[in-house]
C-alpha cells in the first residue's frame, strides 16, 4: 500500500527540522521510506519538490544550501521556525477560539485551526468553550465564489493575474488584466480592489462576476500599490448610497417601511398618504418601482421619468 | 474538520510540540484541546510511530496511547512550537480583525480579541503583513443586536415590530429567540410565536424591539446547519422562473435558485423555489425591462397589474 502523503510530509519535515547540518537529496531519500518506494528519479524529484512547497505553505522555512562538492543540501533551522514567546490569557485565547471558527472556506478554515493547534501546543490555555457561554454569537464569513482562493493567492504573492469578467450590465464577459491589491468582503460579497492593467486604472471587482478560471501570470506588478486600497468606498457608490440630491416622493400611509427610515423628513399628506424626501443616488428609481402604485414620485423630473420608464417596461411584458 | 495530508501534517507537527509537555495526556482532552474527533487524533498517533527525526534512522517516533492515555516514551527536541505560515497567521488575524468590528461585540471580548490580535500579529512579524490584503465587514445593528444578545443570555422573550419585504408591511411579533449569526447581514433565528415556527430574522429588518419578562422557551430544535445557505427551500415549493436581459444578471448573486441557464443574448434563465412566490412581485417590478417572470403566469400578471396601477397615478402629468 502506498504511504500516506502526511506520512511522507511529517517525516520529511521531522528530518530537515531535526539535523544540524543541510542534508542532500540523496540522504533524504535513503532515509524516508515513501522516497525509497518511489521509483524512478523523476518520479522522486517530482515529490520530493512538491513536499518541500507543501511544506513551506505551512510555515517551514526551509534553507538550500550548495556544498562545496557542489551538490545541493537542505535544512530547517530551529531558530528561524521557532514561534516567538507569546502569552495569551484564557479570555485571549477564548476570543482567537470564537474567531478561529467564522471561516466557511476550506483553505483558510484549516489554515485558523493550524494556527490555534500551533498556539495551542506552545502553552494556549484552554477555553473549556467559556466563550459560548456568555455570548450567543455565531459570526460566519462565507465565501462562494470559485475565483476567492486563487485570487487570495495572488493577493498574498503580488501576482498578476488574468480572469474573464462581466460587468453588471454587459452581455458577454472580457478579459481581464489585473495586478491585485486586495480582497474585501462586505455584506456577504467578495470584491477585488487592483489595478487593471489595459485601462491603466485603479479598479473595483465583484467576485460573482468572474467566469471561468483565474489564471497567475509571470512578472511583477508595474504599478506602485497604494498604502489604503478603499473598496468598500467604490461599492457603496454603486450601490446608490452616496447620495447627491433630494427626492421628493409620495407614499401610502402604513407602507414601506424602509423608505421611511431613511427619509429626511415625512408630512401627512391626508387622505392615506404621506410626502418624504429622501436622498437620491444611484439605483433609486428601481427601488422605488418595487414599491408598486404604493409609491409616486413629485421629483425631479428625470426621477419621475426613469420611475415611469420602468413602470412602462414591467407594464407591456 | 476536513483532513487532507496538508491539515493533518499541520496538526501532528503541534501535537508532537503538545504531547512532549504533557507526558500520560488523556486522548479526551488532547482532542478537546485541538478541535478534533477522537478518531482522528487516534489517526493521527498510528501515523506518528512512523516517523523519524533523522535521516539517519533508527529513532521512530516511541508514541503509543492505550485508548485512554497517550504516552511519547523518547521525546525529542525537535519538538518546538513552529513558527505561523502566512495563511495561518492571515486566516486568524482577519476573522479576529472583522469579530472585533461587531458592534453587538460585549466590551470585555472585544478587549480580549484586541489584545490577542496585537499580541499575534507580533508572534507571527513578517508573515503577518499579508493579513492586511483580506478584509471582512460585518453589518450589524448595534442596539438591536445587544437586545438579542441579551435576550438570548438572560432567557427571556422579545417582542419585535419587524418588516417583512415580500408584504411590505411591518408585523409585530413575539419571539424567543435562538442565537445570533452573522453571514454579511447579521440575523437571529428564534422561534416565532405568532406562527408557532422556526423563524430567522435580519437584525437590520427590526424596526422596534422589546425584552419581555416572560421566559424564553423555544422548543428543542436541531440546529440548522448555515453552511447549506440561509434559505433552504423545500421540494415542495412551487417553481418560479425568471427571464432576464444582461442586466438583470445580478438576480442570480442575490437570489439562491436550483438553475441559472445561459441565454443567447447574454442573459439567464433562472428557475428558483419559493414558499411565497407572491413575494417575488417586487423582483419583478424592480427589473423593469431587464427581465421578467415567466411562470408562474398569475405572479406575472401581479406585477402587470401594479405597474399599471402605479402609472395611472402619473397620467396627465407627463
Amino acid at each position: 500500500m502506498a504511504i500516506a502523503k502526511a506520512e511522507r510530509l511529517m517525516n520529511l519535515a521531522l528530518c530537515l527540522l531535526g539535523t544540524r547540518r543541510p542534508l542532500s537529496k540523496r540522504e533524504l531519500r535513503g532515509s524516508i521510506e515513501a522516497y525509497l518506494e518511489a521509483g524512478s528519479d523523476d518520479a522522486f524529484n517530482r515529490m520530493f519538490e512538491r513536499d518541500k512547497d507543501d511544506l513551506r505553505e505551512l510555515g517551514l522555512v526551509i534553507e538550500t544550501v550548495e556544498n562545496l562538492d557542489g551538490d545541493t543540501g537542505y535544512l530547517a533551522r530551529r531558530d528561524s521556525n521557532r514561534l516567538p514567546p507569546i502569552t495569551l490569557d484564557a479570555e485571549e485565547a477564548a476570543a482567537l477560539g470564537l474567531a478561529a471558527k467564522v471561516w466557511q472556506q476550506a483553505r483558510l478554515a484549516g489554515a485558523a485551526s493550524g494556527a490555534l493547534q500551533k498556539l495551542r501546543a506552545a502553552g494556549m490555555p484552554e477555553a473549556e468553550d467559556a466563550y459560548e457561554v456568555h455570548s450567543a454569537l455565531e459570526p460566519r464569513i462565507p465565501v462562494h465564489e470559485a475565483a476567492f482562493e486563487p485570487l487570495m493567492l495572488a493577493c498574498r504573492d503580488r501576482r498578476p493575474v488574468t480572469f474573464d469578467y462581466r460587468k453588471a450590465n454587459a452581455a458577454r464577459p472580457e478579459q481581464r488584466q489585473v495586478e491585485p491589491w486586495t480582497l474585501e468582503c462586505w455584506r456577504g460579497h467578495w470584491y477585488l480592489a487592483g489595478w487593471d492593467r489595459e485601462r491603466g486604472a485603479e479598479r473595483v471587482f465583484r467576485l460573482s462576476r468572474i467566469s471561468g478560471r483565474v489564471r497567475s501570470r509571470a512578472g511583477a506588478f508595474t504599478a506602485p500599490v497604494p498604502d489604503v486600497v478603499t473598496v468598500r468606498e467604490t461599492v457603496e457608490s454603486w450601490a446608490g448610497e452616496t447620495a447627491t440630491r433630494t427626492a421628493r416622493i409620495r407614499l401610502k400611509s402604513g407602507s414601506g417601511y424602509p423608505l421611511r427610515a431613511r427619509a429626511t423628513s415625512v408630512r401627512d399628506l391626508g387622505g392615506g398618504w404621506d410626502e418624504l424626501e429622501i436622498p437620491y443616488g444611484h439605483g433609486l428609481d428601481a427601488w422605488l418601482v418595487e414599491f408598486g402604485p404604493d409609491v409616486v414620485v413629485s421629483e425631479p423630473a428625470d426621477l419621475r421619468a426613469d420611475v415611469v420608464d420602468r413602470l412602462r417596461a414591467v407594464a407591456k411584458d | 474538520m476536513a483532513t487532507n495530508a496538508i491539515d493533518q501534517t499541520r496538526r501532528m507537527l503541534s501535537l508532537v510540540t503538545y504531547l512532549r509537555e504533557r507526558p500520560g495526556a488523556h486522548v479526551q482532552d488532547v482532542a478537546r484541546a485541538f478541535g478534533i474527533t477522537e478518531d482522528e487524533l487516534i489517526s493521527d498517533l498510528d501515523v506518528l510511530p512512523m516517523c523519524g527525526t533523522s535521516f539517519r534512522g533508527g529513532d521512530l517516533l516511541d508514541i503509543d496511547t492505550d485508548g485512554d492515555r497517550i504516552w511519547w516514551h523518547n521525546p525529542d527536541d525537535v519538538a518546538e512550537p513552529l513558527r505561523l505560515a502566512a495563511d495561518e497567521a492571515t486566516a486568524l488575524l482577519v476573522a479576529a480583525r472583522a469579530v472585533a468590528t461587531l458592534p453587538g461585540l460585549r466590551e470585555s471580548d472585544r478587549q480580549a480579541l484586541v489584545r490577542a490580535t496585537a499580541k499575534l500579529e507580533t508572534a507571527a512579524g513578517e508573515v503577518g503583513a499579508a493579513s492586511s490584503r483580506l478584509s471582512v465587514t460585518f453589518e450589524s445593528e448595534g442596539g438591536v443586536f445587544a437586545d438579542v444578545d441579551r435576550a438570548i443570555s438572560e432567557r427571556r422573550r422579545l417582542w419585535l415590530r419587524y418588516y417583512s419585504p415580500a408584504r411590505d408591511a411591518l408585523t409585530e411579533r413575539e419571539v424567543d429567540p435562538i442565537r445570533l449569526f452573522a453571514v454579511g447581514h447579521t440575523y437571529m433565528e428564534g422561534w416565532c410565536r405568532l406562527t408557532e415556527a422556526r423563524r430567522t430574522f435580519r437584525l437590520d429588518r427590526v424596526a422596534e424591539i422589546r425584552l419581555l419578562d416572560a421566559p424564553s422557551e423555544p422548543p428543542e430544535l436541531e440546529l440548522r446547519d448555515l453552511s447549506e445557505g440561509l434559505v433552504q427551500p423545500a421540494a415542495e415549493d412551487p417553481e418560479v422562473v425568471i427571464e432576464v436581459g444582461p442586466g438583470g444578471r445580478w438576480v442570480a448573486e442575490y437570489y439562491p435558485h436550483d438553475r441559472a441557464e445561459e441565454l443567447p443574448d447574454g442573459g439567464m434563465r433562472i428557475t428558483l423555489r419559493t414558499p411565497d412566490p407572491a413575494s417575488l412581485r417586487r423582483l419583478a417590478l424592480r427589473l423593469g425591462g431587464e427581465g421578467r417572470i415567466t411562470a408562474p403566469q398569475d405572479l406575472a400578471e401581479s406585477a402587470r397589474a401594479a405597474a399599471r396601477e402605479a402609472l395611472a397615478a402619473y397620467d396627465g402629468a407627463l
